[in-house]
C-alpha cells in the first residue's frame, strides 16, 4: 500500500505512474488491474457522452443554471471565443457535464458529483486538442484516480467535510497530476502538478445557494478545469511547490475541520446567504411546500378511492 | 497529523462511480446506505423509515437524496435512470415512506438511520456517505460495526458463546478464503452477538451451508459488493 505521496515518488521514481497505481491497485482491493482499466475505459465513454449530451441546454432541478454549456459552445462555433481551443474545450466539457449532472443525468463521480466536471473537462478536452489516444486518457484516468485515492487516505472528500477544496480542489490536483501523465511528465512532475493544483484551492468552501448543486458548482468547475491546466503547465516546465504534496494535503484536511459548519455544505453560509442567495433559497422552500402538498393531495385522494372501491365490492 | 483511514479507497471509487446526479455524497452514497439496508433484509420491503442527521436533514432534498435512499432500498442501481423516479415507482409497490430528522449524535455530517420491514423481517442499519460515493456504516441491528460494502462480506446473528469465532472462520479457512476483516459486537455475555466477516473472494454456497448450521447461529446474510 502507498501511504504518501513521498513514498510514491520512491516507488514510481523510474516507472510509468500508471503502471504502479494499478499494481498497488491490484493488491490491495484484488481486483485484477485489466479490470480496473477496462471499467476505466467504459467510465471514460460515459464521460465522454455526457460530455456530447451536456453540450445542448435543459434546465436543472432548481432552475438556477443549464444553458452555460450551449452559449459558450455556441461562442465558440461562430469563433467569437478569444482563448485558445484546449481552455475553451476544458471549459465547455466542464460545464457539460455539470449540466447533466443538475438534471440528475448518468455522470462520474470524479472524485465526487459536484466536482464532476473537473477531470473531464481537463482529459477529453486535452486529448481531443492534442490528438492524443483514447487509451492514454484511459491511463491518465489511473494516475488521476491514484492520486486521489492517496489523499483520501487522509481527508474525506466531501464538501461537508472540509469545503469545496476537499471536491473541486482535489478533482483539479488529481486532473492536474493526469495531464502532466498525458503529456509525458515525469513522477516528480505529476505530483507537483498535482500539488500546485491543490495548494491554489485550499480555504475554498462550500457554500451552495439553496443547498443545490448548481451554485456556484457548475461555473466552478470550468473555471478549475483551467486551474488545473495552468499547474500542469508549470510543473511540466519544472516549477515545484516548495510545500511537499503530503504536506498540503495535511494542511488541506487542518483548514477543512477549522471551516465553520456554515461553509460546510450546510447552506447556511457564504454565497447561500447573500441577499440573491437567501431570496433564491426562500423560493425554493415555498415551491418544495407546495409540490409535497400536491402529493399528499394526491395521496389522499387515491386513498380515498381505494376506500369507496373497497366498499363497492364488500 | 491527520487521521489516517484503515483501509485505502480503491481507484475506482474516487474515479467513480457512474451514477445518476447531482451529489456522490448525497445521491450516490445515499442511495447505496439504502441499498445496504435492501440487501440485508433481502426481500422487497413493505415499509421503509429514514431518520437523518441535522445537517443531512438541512440538504438532502435538493440533492434528491430522498430520491436516492427510497431507489436505494428497492433495489436500484446508483448508475439507474430510474432513480429520479424511485418514490413513485415504491409508492406503485405499496411501499410505506417516512422520512424524520434525528440528532445521531458524534457523526459524519451526511448520516442517516434506516429502519426496513419486509413481509418477515426487519432491518436496521445507521451509516455515513463520507464522500465521493463511499460509505460507512456503523451499526447494524443494533450492534456496532465497520461495514464498507466494497467486498464480499458474511453477516452473522447468534448466540454468545466461546468457539464461535474459530468455527466460522476455520469453515471459511477450508474454502481457502482470506478474511480482509472481522468485527465482532455483542449485546451482552451469552446473549445475542454479530460477526461481521469481510472476505477478498466469494464464499461457496456449501460454505454458507455449514455456517447457517452451526449451532447457536440465528442467522446469516451473505452480501456481494454493494455496487
Amino acid at each position: 500500500m502507498i501511504e504518501s505521496f513521498k513514498q510514491l515518488e520512491e516507488i514510481a521514481a523510474n516507472r510509468d505512474l500508471a503502471d504502479v497505481f494499478l499494481e498497488t491497485d491490484e493488491q490491495e482491493h484484488a481486483v485484477p488491474a485489466e479490470q480496473i482499466v477496462e471499467a476505466l475505459r467504459k467510465r471514460r465513454a460515459v464521460m465522454r457522452d455526457c460530455v456530447e449530451r451536456g453540450k445542448s441546454s435543459g434546465e436543472s432541478m432548481g432552475r438556477l443554471v443549464g444553458h452555460e454549456a450551449e452559449l459558450l459552445n455556441k461562442a465558440f462555433q461562430e469563433g467569437r471565443t478569444f482563448l485558445d481551443p484546449l481552455t475553451v474545450k476544458a471549459e465547455l466539457y466542464a460545464l457539460a457535464v455539470m449540466g447533466e449532472n443538475s438534471r440528475m443525468g448518468v455522470i462520474v463521480a470524479a472524485p465526487t458529483a459536484g466536482a464532476g466536471g473537473v477531470v473531464p473537462g481537463m482529459l477529453l478536452a486535452l486529448e481531443e486538442e492534442r490528438h492524443i489516444e483514447p487509451e492514454r486518457t484511459v491511463r491518465a484516468l489511473v494516475v488521476a484516480g491514484g492520486i486521489g485515492s492517496i489523499i483520501a487516505l487522509s481527508a474525506n472528500i466531501s464538501g461537508a467535510a472540509g469545503g469545496c477544496q476537499n471536491e473541486v480542489g482535489v478533482a483539479s490536483s488529481m486532473g492536474a497530476g493526469g495531464v502532466a501523465y498525458m503529456m509525458g511528465g515525469s513522477t516528480r512532475q505529476c505530483i507537483h502538478a498535482a500539488a500546485l493544483a491543490l495548494k491554489n484551492t485550499l480555504g475554498l468552501v462550500c457554500d451552495p445557494v439553496g443547498g443545490l448543486v448548481e451554485v456556484p458548482c457548475v461555473k466552478r468547475n470550468a473555471l478549475f478545469a483551467v486551474h488545473g491546466l495552468t499547474a500542469a503547465q508549470l510543473a511540466l516546465a519544472g516549477v515545484e511547490s516548495v510545500i511537499p504534496m503530503d504536506e498540503i494535503v495535511e494542511a488541506m484536511v487542518r483548514i477543512g475541520r477549522s471551516l465553520p459548519r456554515g461553509l460546510r455544505e450546510t447552506a447556511e453560509g457564504g454565497l447561500a446567504t447573500t441577499d440573491t442567495g437567501t431570496a433564491i433559497a426562500k423560493r425554493l422552500k415555498e415551491e418544495a411546500n407546495r409540490r409535497r402538498a400536491e402529493k399528499a393531495a394526491e395521496r389522499e385522494r387515491a386513498a380515498q378511492e381505494r376506500k369507496e372501491h373497497a366498499h363497492d365490492h364488500s | 497529523m491527520a487521521v489516517r483511514h484503515d483501509r485505502k479507497v480503491s481507484i475506482l471509487d474516487v474515479m467513480g462511480p457512474v451514477m445518476v446526479g447531482p451529489s456522490s455524497s448525497h445521491t450516490a452514497g445515499t442511495a447505496r446506505l439504502g441499498r445496504v439496508a435492501r440487501e440485508i433484509l433481502d426481500e422487497d420491503p413493505t415499509e421503509v423509515h429514514f431518520f437523518l442527521h441535522p445537517p443531512l436533514a438541512a440538504t438532502y432534498r435538493g440533492h434528491g437524496s430522498d430520491f436516492a435512499l427510497v431507489g436505494g432500498a428497492i433495489g436500484l442501481n446508483v448508475d439507474d435512470p430510474r432513480i429520479p423516479e424511485a418514490i413513485r415507482i415504491a409508492e406503485q409497490m405499496d411501499v410505506t415512506i417516512e422520512f424524520g430528522e434525528e440528532d445521531l449524535g458524534e457523526v459524519h455530517p451526511n448520516t442517516v438511520r434506516i429502519l426496513v420491514k419486509g413481509p418477515t423481517r426487519e432491518v436496521e442499519i445507521t451509516g455515513s456517505s463520507i464522500g465521493g460515493g463511499v460509505i460507512e456504516v456503523f451499526k447494524i441491528n443494533g450492534f456496532q460495526t465497520r461495514f464498507k460494502g466494497d467486498s464480499p462480506t458474511l453477516l452473522l446473528f447468534y448466540r454468545d458463546r466461546p468457539g464461535m469465532i474459530s468455527e466460522v472462520t476455520q469453515i471459511i479457512a477450508d474454502e481457502a478464503i482470506n478474511i480482509a476483516s472481522l468485527y465482532c459486537s455483542r449485546k451482552q455475555r451469552g446473549k445475542d452477538a454479530f460477526m461481521q466477516i469481510d472476505v477478498d473472494s466469494p464464499l461457496s454456497e456449501e460454505a454458507l451451508r455449514r455456517i447457517c448450521s452451526t449451532p447457536d447461529v440465528d442467522d446469516a446474510r451473505y452480501l456481494d459488493r454493494i455496487p
